[in-house]
């Protein structure tokens, strides 16, 4: 099977979760951005697994993407966290009110 | 007994270690100090005697040199710390010794009461130390250390009541004339060596080897006579040699024991024993020799008419001084060398005498003047007759030991003229005449101080026991010590045989002779024998065998002519002072000889007017206006230049440039950090942003690579 289908896809996934987290300035949406960036890499590594290794039940990549879920949502838990805490000091989730962490 | 020899530095180790206990735990002695004085001073002189005996009985002996290298002068050249022990030095000590152990013990009375007692004693053992370093030094830099030592005690001592303004100016007096001698002796010193460093030796310094180079020929003549000139205006200064003896009679200043000591054995012996030491360097220059002679002619003429005037028996002591050692030095000056250290020998016995003689005439007058004396015969019967023993001495008396010794100078003289020199005959001629001024000033000393009706005061009265012992045992020697080269001793040993070292017997020989050798070791005789027969002795022990002249023999027809002066200035002496002091002194009474004796013949005169007075006056205010404006001037302007360099440098380089870096550096720092913190703007977007272009920058950068 060609890999090409899937990594066409891991790319536009990525793309538009870069795009997301550069332009959207709803913090819930950049975290979900993130989220597509992840899930694009995991395709990445599903389809690079079985171009590699087609015969064997080497399964190295999926195993990788599995970690990346888990990964993926403490993330997310913790990003949600942080959101909410935004919301109730600011009454805002959007990402430009909050520089603190500037000079 | 050999090894006795060895130890001779402890002879002069004694004397400075006296010296330094007195001078540290004196005050809490009984005696003030004096006994370590005479303690050290007796082991001193009982370890002399020991040498002396030793080279006497062997002699002539060959010089034992004991030497450690103290200090390396580079290039392979050693300067030596070491004793030199031959007969010459054996002399020197056993006379040394005993006229500074008599002068300790007289001291211990004289000077009782005296403030500064035991720094007089501490001083007076310094001194003799310092005379004994000189005697026993195998290297001419040791000589001149000792030498230096001498000029520094006896200016401590001369100056000693320094409370009076005319001992300070006599002490002063005394250590800038000799040290204007010094000057001549230390680059004599240098000129002879800078000849030996050219020599293989790695001591150019040693006495014996430099009078070997000399005696071999191995030394330039310009150097020995230019280094052999030199040392002898050292010795001129030292030795009160016209005109430089004008500090001696000053140096009567001193208390009277100092006195005998610089007299006799220390101090102006020096000058007459350096000379020796180096005769057979002397010896090489005919020029040198006739210098040498001149100048001992004139002192002892001139010096002992200046006798004849004084009122003050100290001052006339002094100038008899100055007479003899001009015979000593001319002694030398016409080959008379065991002439002259025979006579420097019984000169020191018999000198000392009549010093410690006069220290108790003036310890029992409180007076220094003749006129203040008189009678003194039935006061003081010791004193009186050890006084003319010594000047029976003095005046070369028959069978007294100035007679031995004085009359050898003057055949010395003769034999010298018979060898073709006129200086010759002037030692002899001027010697005769000088021996009728001699005995008649002192016959002259000894009808006014014992003659006639007492003067003084003070009802006198005879010194204790610790004044008049030494007065008597330096009397017995100064008869006896004429007996060591009398025609009583035998032909070895005798004071020739133990004056002669091997260098003088074999090398010394005068080049400008015909016949050099015969006249080697200095001429024989005494003044009742005509020449000497040259005759050959062995050494002892396989020894060298010496060129000796053996015991002078009588010899009637001159013996007549010395009693014929004697017996005139007795008589002479009589008539003008048999009955006390004259209306008027008939040696006050010569017209312009009187005038010229008066003052000197004017030589303190010229040297106030000429020497004192420019420098003080000129020299001195120039100096100081020198100092004051010239040397502080560049002085201060160093200091401001460099006062204006400094702030200058400051200015620039600390403020402008290094304080410049460093603030400059701050502030840069702080221009870009203003203007590099916006980019930490807190956009967390813009951060994604930078971070998306990097990695899109870092792939295109991996693609072109590729």
């Amino acid at each position: 099977m060609s890999p090409l289908g899937p990594l066409l896809l891991a790319t536009l996934l990525f793309c538009v979760g870069i795009y997301g987290v550069i332009a959207r300035r709803n913090a819930v949406l950049v975290l979900m951005s993130v989220e597509l960036m992840l899930n694009a890499v995991n395709i990445n590594l599903v389809a690079f697994s079985n171009l590699l290794f087609p015969e064997d039940a080497a399964v190295s990549g999926q195993i990788f993407a599995l970690f990346i879920i888990g990964v993926a949502a403490a993330e997310v838990g913790v990003g949600l966290a942080i959101v909410f805490n935004m919301f109730r000091n600011r009454a805002s989730v959007n990402v430009d009110d909050v520089d603190l962490m500037r000079w | 007994m050999e090894a006795l020899l060895d130890y001779a530095w402890v002879v002069v180790a004694l004397p400075l270690l006296s010296a330094a206990l007195i001078a540290m735990f004196g005050k809490q002695l009984p005696g003030g100090g004096s006994e370590l004085g005479v303690a050290s001073l007796g082991l001193a002189f009982l370890a002399s005697a020991g040498i002396a005996w030793e080279t006497f009985v062997n002699s002539p002996i060959e010089p034992v040199e004991r030497a450690l290298e103290w200090s390396p002068l580079g290039g392979g050249f050693v300067f030596e710390l070491g004793i030199l022990v031959d007969g010459l030095t054996a002399v020197m000590l056993l006379l040394v010794t005993t006229v500074s152990l008599m002068v300790h013990i007289y001291s211990r009375e004289y000077m009782r009461g005296e403030p500064r007692f035991t720094y007089f004693f501490s001083m007076l053992s310094l001194f003799t130390f310092s005379m004994l370093v000189l005697v026993v030094a195998n290297n001419l830099l040791l000589a001149v250390i000792g030498w230096e030592l001498v000029g520094l005690c006896s200016f401590l001592l001369i100056g000693f009541y320094w409370e009076k303004k005319p001992n300070q100016d006599a002490a002063n007096k005394a250590f800038l004339t000799t040290k204007f001698g010094d000057v001549g002796l230390i680059v004599g010193v240098i000129v002879l060596s800078a000849g030996m460093f050219e020599l293989d030796t790695s001591t150019p310094f040693n006495i014996l080897e430099i009078n070997g180079a000399a005696a071999a020929g191995d030394l330039a003549t310009g150097t020995i006579v230019l280094g052999m000139l030199l040392i002898f205006l050292g010795c001129v200064s030292k030795s009160g040699q016209m005109p430089l003896h004008v500090w001696l009679p000053d140096a009567m200043a001193g208390p009277t024991p100092v006195s005998a000591l610089i007299h006799a054995a220390t101090m102006v012996t020096a000058g007459v024993f350096l000379l020796a030491r180096l005769y057979p360097v002397m010896a090489q220059s005919q020029a040198v020799m006739a210098v040498i002679a001149v100048v001992g002619v004139i002192t002892l003429f001139f010096g002992g008419l200046l006798a004849l005037v004084q009122d003050d028996l100290k001052k006339v002591l002094a100038y008899s001084t100055i007479s003899q050692l001009g015979y000593m030095i001319a002694a030398l000056g016409v080959g008379g060398y065991t002439a002259s250290m025979f006579h420097l020998f019984t000169h020191g016995f018999f000198k000392a005498l009549l010093f410690l003689g006069a220290g108790s005439l003036i310890h029992a007058v409180h007076s220094n003047n003749m006129s203040d004396m008189g009678g003194m015969a039935r006061a003081m019967p010791h004193t009186f007759w050890t006084f003319i023993v010594g000047s029976l001495a003095l005046a070369g008396f028959p069978l007294t030991a100035g007679f031995f010794s004085k009359d050898e100078i003057l055949i010395a003289g003769d034999i010298w003229a018979g060898a073709g020199f006129a200086t010759g005959a002037l030692v002899y001629w001027i010697g005769l005449a000088a021996a009728f001024v001699t005995t008649f000033y002192m016959a002259r000393v000894c009808f006014l101080v014992f003659a006639g009706e007492n003067r003084s005061h003070h009802p006198p009265h005879e010194s204790g026991k610790q004044m008049v012992g030494p007065l008597m045992l330096l009397a017995v020697l100064s008869i006896a010590s004429g007996y060591l080269l009398s025609p009583f001793s035998p032909d070895q040993p005798n004071f020739e045989t133990w004056m002669a070292t091997p260098i003088l017997d074999e090398d010394a020989t005068f080049p400008f002779t015909e016949d050099g050798a015969t006249e080697a070791t200095g001429v024989q005789g005494d003044g009742v024998q005509a020449g000497g027969e040259v005759v050959a002795v062995e050494g002892a022990e396989g020894g060298p065998v010496s060129v000796l002249h053996g015991v002078p023999s009588w010899h009637p027809d001159l013996l007549a002519i010395v009693l014929g002066i004697f017996a005139v200035a007795i008589f002479l002496a009589y008539r003008f002072y048999g009955r006390g002091v004259p209306e008027r002194d008939p040696t006050l009474r010569m017209g312009p000889v009187s005038t010229a004796l008066v003052n000197k013949y004017g030589f303190d005169a010229f040297g106030y007017r000429f020497i004192v007075v420019p420098v003080r006056d000129t020299l001195s205010r120039w100096a100081t206006y020198s100092s004051n404006h010239w040397l502080d001037g560049i002085v201060g302007g160093v200091g401001r230049a460099t006062m204006s360099v400094a702030q200058s440098t400051y200015r620039v380089l600390d403020q402008r440039v290094i304080d410049g870096g460093v603030n400059g550096a701050a502030f840069s720092a702080a221009w870009w950090s203003e203007r590099l913190k916006r980019i930490q703007s807190g956009d967390v977007q813009r951060y994604a942003g930078a971070l998306v272009a990097g990695v899109i920058v870092l792939i295109l950068a991996f693609i072109a690579v590729r």
